[in-house]
């Protein structure tokens, strides 16, 4: 059980901190369970006391008395106040430590994201690995919350039980007890039967809401092509699969609640006849006789509680260990390597790529000896077909990937040798596909330099050509943006994100220009915007518009990973080679 | 409720077994301690046969209620499932019918919620109310009669803890209540965090903002906390409450059997059986709380089911329509006559009296800027939205009185963001002409500039999209959803801005096939870009939802300064560097 190991070495680090609260509970939980299985006893001896009363009454020359009965009554409301008061005691430390320490294993995990590599994420997708934060850690919580706390008091209560009944009668003890072995077993092969029918549900259930999802999501297509009937003919056997498997998931899952309380009353019948049975005929004292039945008729509720309780929680449980396993691969997966320690100061002489070579797997280069020389404040625009490694030219200067051989250089110093923090501070992107985080305007702006002051990222956001926009909304720069809403269109949202590259003045630039629907006035305002933000910096475009690469100081163009042709667009219009021919199809005006 | 009525109809006989079989399982539970009174008589009374004819019924009894808990579970599940997938299939087939305009107003994404999420809760609704809703009431009520019916004198103890009981849930679940409100806010928050965080990754590392993005998420990471640990608190506090009022009630009910056992002895026996009911009362009350959480949050999935149901749909009526043979669709001229609409909610029209005419076979050209209604114009031609007003007609015909069926094998549209489907590359092609020919597809995959990729994989048509057709780039999905166009062989297409991603040279390649190949078919090619275009019979540019220019690209040149103005930002300045 490797698994379990990890999950319980898991919850032991982030329980270890709690210590003195968690022996606080489990003291508070023995007390209280022990008053608890107490407090029977004295209903027994209430109900004795009150017989011997009743007998004394009736027996000429006794003397009755209820002095015995207010004695156990008073013990018993004692016992009862005792149990309620440890145990809400220890619950509500329980509580707090719960949720304190599954709130710490929440940052925890975020904490570890922040580390981890673009390798890492590019190979996950953010669904799967947001449902750490939104299922996982979910699971671990409720586990914390019930069943942890429960394994501890429930375990002790039944075992008390246990004792306090083989103190009583043993014969009786025997015959509570009898039942329960089988019980359990029931009880766990209907659990495990539960477990296996649920995944089919779940599976099933998956398969249809991808189902629902993909043709809701392209409806348009499909009331463009006439396809309904065929769409609700496609559903029809994804929702039998359902309904068939959660039927029998259902019902096993829903079978444990009423078959334990079942058992239960089973038990209470076999506890009352064979208790009454037993009085009568072992000529037992009436007294004594009845106060056994009525304790063990308590005892035998309380009993099959733990019992029912435990087998519930053995589901939770498992999705609990699961949860704290799927938390700790991420914790194993590698972080990213800071590098060395040099500082990386301004940029002086210029940015060089030498044989570089790069494969995201190691069967398919992507990149292959690919060497770029770029001099101070000039523009390099990187040109070639999807696939041809631009991007990746640019996920190698940022170094979100190390590379495989080669080398780059800043001012002559490799990459790898400047601690990545001062390297990144120097190094600004523009990505293609713009990302708005769920905050003001404002705070979107200065993303990359919280401290800046509001006349800081105005002159950004002029700039980059969105001041005026920003100021035609109701709540200008405090306008919040929320993640659905279609306030910024592409364009604007990649102004935006000059903006926020500007606002932190890099000296190296990567920009990877959007391309689609993008319209006539905004691109001039994005074309304006990337002349401001590319002036007196060093910079490498990934460039799909004509203007942009006629404008740039070397045109590097890439093909199936390698450097193909490098020049002036004069050069390069004269060598006639592939740039040239691309060249004339865009411009097929006439 | 209707709608719940009208599905759990056919289900009627086992409804009735599980609902039978839950009251057997109550019964059985409330007839436990009066047997157990008569016990405690008998053993008083020292009457063995007693003792050995009420413990086989005891016996009895808790058999019958195991059985009856299975039997109950089993068919519960079964009409539970059966209703929940029955009004799915309804529901789909419902959103089927619906218009796109209809669709969209309630998006996408939140008819998925409806069908999945909503009807989960229905069933679990439905479920419960099987095994529980009839049992619940029978108990508690059962419970009542029979704890007063046991010890008439005691009824104000009976009483005064179920007052108790319910005074105390109500304040707790009062506090509660404001909690989850909060806390399901600050979920939300939690995970668009998260979410954002993940999704910009790059630029939160290559803007050095891990420190500042902890820090935010900590923050909220600890208002969480702090919820989390009062609704902990109230949950620790809710149970011991309850019990200690129900000790309480146990210790008073004692007390007051002991000033009058004298008077009246049997007494003795009844003690066990009246604390038993009080545990029941104590059990049936929680068991209402947990019914009224779910039946709250199963009542508005079920509206919110029955909106969608209620939805007016226009029927597949073909009667009165127009059948059209293929061949003869589109003869003659497509005509735009005072088109204009406005989307529901918006204040403007997003088109405006808009007319033109193109004859059949000819190329029509689109341009302008975001916003002034070209992706509009392309759905009201193609059926998929209904014009406020004004019409399209086809040779002289309204497009609504055409057959629908005639109308889709006739017209293929592309639309803007490319849509494929999970499924072989095959079966999507076919979707619009599901009898095509093996020569028709790749015909249309080659016209469509596709070849290059398509037949590179190994099993070629055969290959699998994956979901979100994750496997394919931009340019790739665009290619095949031309294809799939392609392979109706329609007569009218519409391309809404449907190369985009497509490089110079495969586009101006799409451009011949369809100018040689498609001669017959009339073309409405939208388009961000000139020269996409630049070659149509005539070119409309739109701006705010009104022609501003048409004509020929020649002519659009000499007389229209906006289409000049877009012209010449495309163009670069070649001049400059050559």
């Amino acid at each position: 059980m490797n698994k379990l190991k990890q999950a319980v070495d898991y919850f032991v680090r982030y329980l270890k901190p709690y210590w003195k609260g968690l022996l606080f509970a489990a003291v508070f939980t023995l007390a209280g369970t022990y008053a608890q299985i107490k407090a029977p006893l004295y209903l027994g001896d209430a109900v004795s006391g009150l017989t011997k009363y009743l007998t004394a009454s009736f027996t000429p020359g006794a003397h009755a008395s209820l002095q015995d009965f207010y004695k156990a009554l008073v013990g018993m409301v004692i016992f009862y106040l005792l149990s309620e008061i440890g145990l809400v005691l220890s619950g509500l430390v329980i509580s707090r430590i719960s949720s304190d320490s599954v709130g710490e294993m929440r940052l925890g995990l975020f904490a570890n994201l922040q580390r981890k590599t673009i390798r890492y994420f590019d190979s996950h997708q953010d669904g799967k690995i947001l449902s750490l934060f939104t299922s996982d850690l979910d699971n671990v919580f409720n586990a914390m919350n019930s069943a942890v706390f429960q394994i501890f008091s429930q375990g002790v209560l039944f075992l008390g039980i246990i004792w306090m009944m083989l103190e009583k009668s043993l014969t009786m003890a025997l015959v509570t007890m009898a039942l329960s072995p089988f019980a359990v077993i029931v009880a766990l092969s209907i659990v495990n039967k539960a477990r296996k029918q649920i995944e089919r549900q779940q599976q099933a259930t998956g398969d249809l809401n991808g189902y629902i999802n993909e043709q809701l999501s392209g409806q348009a297509v499909l009331l463009a092509e006439g396809r309904q009937q065929a769409s609700v003919e496609a559903f029809g056997p994804f929702n039998e699969e359902v309904r068939k498997a959660s039927q029998k998931g259902q019902f096993f899952s829903g079978l444990l609640s009423p078959l334990m309380q079942g058992f239960s009353l089973l038990n209470l019948a076999i506890v009352i006849f064979f208790g009454s049975w037993l009085v009568l005929h072992n000529g037992m004292d009436k007294a004594a006789g009845l106060s056994l039945i009525v304790v063990f008729v308590t005892y035998s509720q309380q009993y099959f509680q733990p019992i029912s309780q435990l087998t519930a929680i053995y589901n939770p449980l498992q999705l609990a260990i699961t949860g704290a396993n799927r938390i700790r691969d991420v914790e194993e997966k590698p972080n990213e390597v800071n590098g060395g320690k040099k500082q990386a100061g301004p940029l002086k002489e210029g940015v060089v790529l030498s044989h570089v070579d790069f494969a995201y797997q190691p069967a398919r280069p992507i990149l292959k000896d690919v060497s770029i020389d770029v001099k101070k404040e000039q523009m390099v625009a990187l040109v070639g077909p999807t696939g041809s490694g631009k991007t990746t030219v640019m996920n190698l200067l940022n170094r979100f990937y190390d590379l495989n051989g080669g080398k780059i250089t800043y001012d002559g110093t490799p990459l790898q040798d400047f601690d990545l923090t001062s390297l990144r501070n120097r190094v600004g992107i523009v990505l293609q596909e713009s990302v708005v985080f769920s905050k003001s305007i404002r705070e979107n702006i200065a993303f990359g330099k919280p401290e800046a002051s509001l006349e800081e990222v105005k002159e950004a956001a002029k700039q980059a050509n969105i001041h005026d926009f920003i100021m035609s909304l109701p709540d200008g720069y405090d306008t919040k943006v929320t993640g659905a809403d279609n306030l910024f269109s592409t364009g604007q949202k990649q102004l935006l994100s000059i903006a926020r590259t500007i606002l932190t003045n890099p000296d190296l630039l990567i920009l990877d220009e959007a391309t689609a629907n993008v319209d006539t006035v905004t691109e001039e305002r994005i074309q304006a915007a990337m002349e401001n933000v590319m002036r007196d910096r060093t910079s490498f475009v990934i460039a799909h518009r004509l203007k942009t690469i006629l404008s740039a100081d070397q045109i590097v163009v890439l093909k199936d990973g390698q450097v193909i042709e490098k020049g002036s667009h004069a050069q390069l219009i004269a060598e006639k080679g592939f740039y040239s021919e691309l060249y004339y199809n865009q411009m097929v005006f006439d | 409720m209707g709608l719940l009525i009208t599905y759990a109809k056919p289900y009627w006989k086992k409804i009735t077994v599980a609902v039978v079989a839950v009251t057997l399982m109550a019964f059985s539970t409330l007839a436990q301690p009066q047997f157990l009174e008569k016990m405690m008589s008998a053993i008083i009374q020292n009457q063995s046969d007693v003792i050995l004819k009420n413990g086989a019924f005891l016996l009895g009894l808790a058999l019958l209620g195991i059985l009856a808990g299975i039997t109950g579970t089993y068919f519960a599940s079964q009409v539970s499932q059966g209703v929940a997938a029955d009004i799915r299939l309804a529901e789909y087939e419902k959103i089927q019918s619906f218009s796109l305009e209809q669709v969209q107003s309630y998006s996408s994404a939140n008819l998925v919620v409806r069908l999945t999420n909503d009807i989960n809760q229905v069933q679990q609704l439905v479920m419960q109310s099987l095994q529980m809703v009839l049992r619940v009431p029978i108990l508690f009520i059962g419970a009542i009669v029979l704890a007063i019916w046991t010890l008439p004198s005691l009824w104000w103890v009976v009483l005064l803890m179920i007052v108790l009981i319910v005074l105390s849930s109500k304040r707790i679940f009062a506090m509660m209540g404001r909690y989850f409100g909060k806390i399901q806010h600050l979920i939300d928050q939690n995970n668009t965090l998260a979410q954002e965080n993940l999704a910009g990754v790059r630029v939160v590392k290559s803007f050095n903002q891990q420190g500042q993005e902890e820090q935010n998420f900590a923050e909220n990471t600890a208002q969480l906390t702090a919820v989390n640990t009062k609704i902990g608190y109230l949950f620790n506090l809710m149970f011991p409450i309850f019990m200690l009022i129900s000790y309480a009630a146990i210790a008073s009910a004692l007390l007051f059997i002991s000033t009058s056992i004298k008077e009246a002895p049997d007494q003795l026996a009844k003690i066990t059986p009246f604390i038993t009911y009080l545990n029941q009362i104590l059990m049936a009350l929680l068991m209402l709380g947990m019914i009224s959480t779910f039946a709250s949050r199963g009542f508005v999935s079920l509206k919110r089911i029955a909106a969608v149901m209620g939805e007016e749909t226009a029927q597949a009526n073909e009667e009165g329509q127009v059948a059209i043979e293929k061949d003869a669709f589109l003869t003659k001229e497509l005509v735009v006559d005072g088109l204009t609409f406005t989307y529901p909610k918006a204040e403007e029209a997003v088109l405006k009296d808009l007319s033109f005419t193109l004859a059949a076979g000819q190329t029509l050209g689109i341009v302008g800027s975001t916003g002034s209604g070209k992706s509009t114009l392309a759905l009201l031609l193609a059926r998929l939205y209904q014009a406020e007003k004004g019409q399209v007609l086809v040779d002289g015909q309204a497009i609504e009185d055409i057959a629908e069926s005639d109308w889709h094998q006739a017209v293929g549209i592309v639309m803007q963001k490319p849509v494929l489907f999970s499924g072989t590359i095959e079966k999507n092609l076919r979707m619009g002409n599901p009898e095509a020919s093996q020569a028709d597809l790749e015909a249309a995959v080659s016209a469509a500039q596709a070849a290059d990729f398509v037949f590179t994989y190994p099993d070629g048509l055969e290959h699998e999209i994956s979901e979100r057709s994750a496997n394919l780039s931009g340019g790739q999905k665009q290619r095949l959803s031309l294809a799939r166009a392609l392979v109706k062989k329609p007569r009218l297409l519409i391309l809404d801005d449907a190369t985009s991603a497509l490089d110079a040279r495969s586009e101006k390649r799409v451009q011949e096939v369809l100018e040689k190949d498609f001669g017959q078919t009339t073309k409405v090619i939208i388009a961000e870009k000139i020269a996409s275009i630049i070659h149509a019979d005539r070119i409309l540019v739109l701006d705010e939802g009104r022609i501003v220019g048409s004509g020929s690209h020649q002519e659009l040149l000499e007389e229209s300064s906006f289409y000049q103005e877009i012209y010449q930002s495309q163009k670069g300045k070649e001049g400059d560097h050559e």
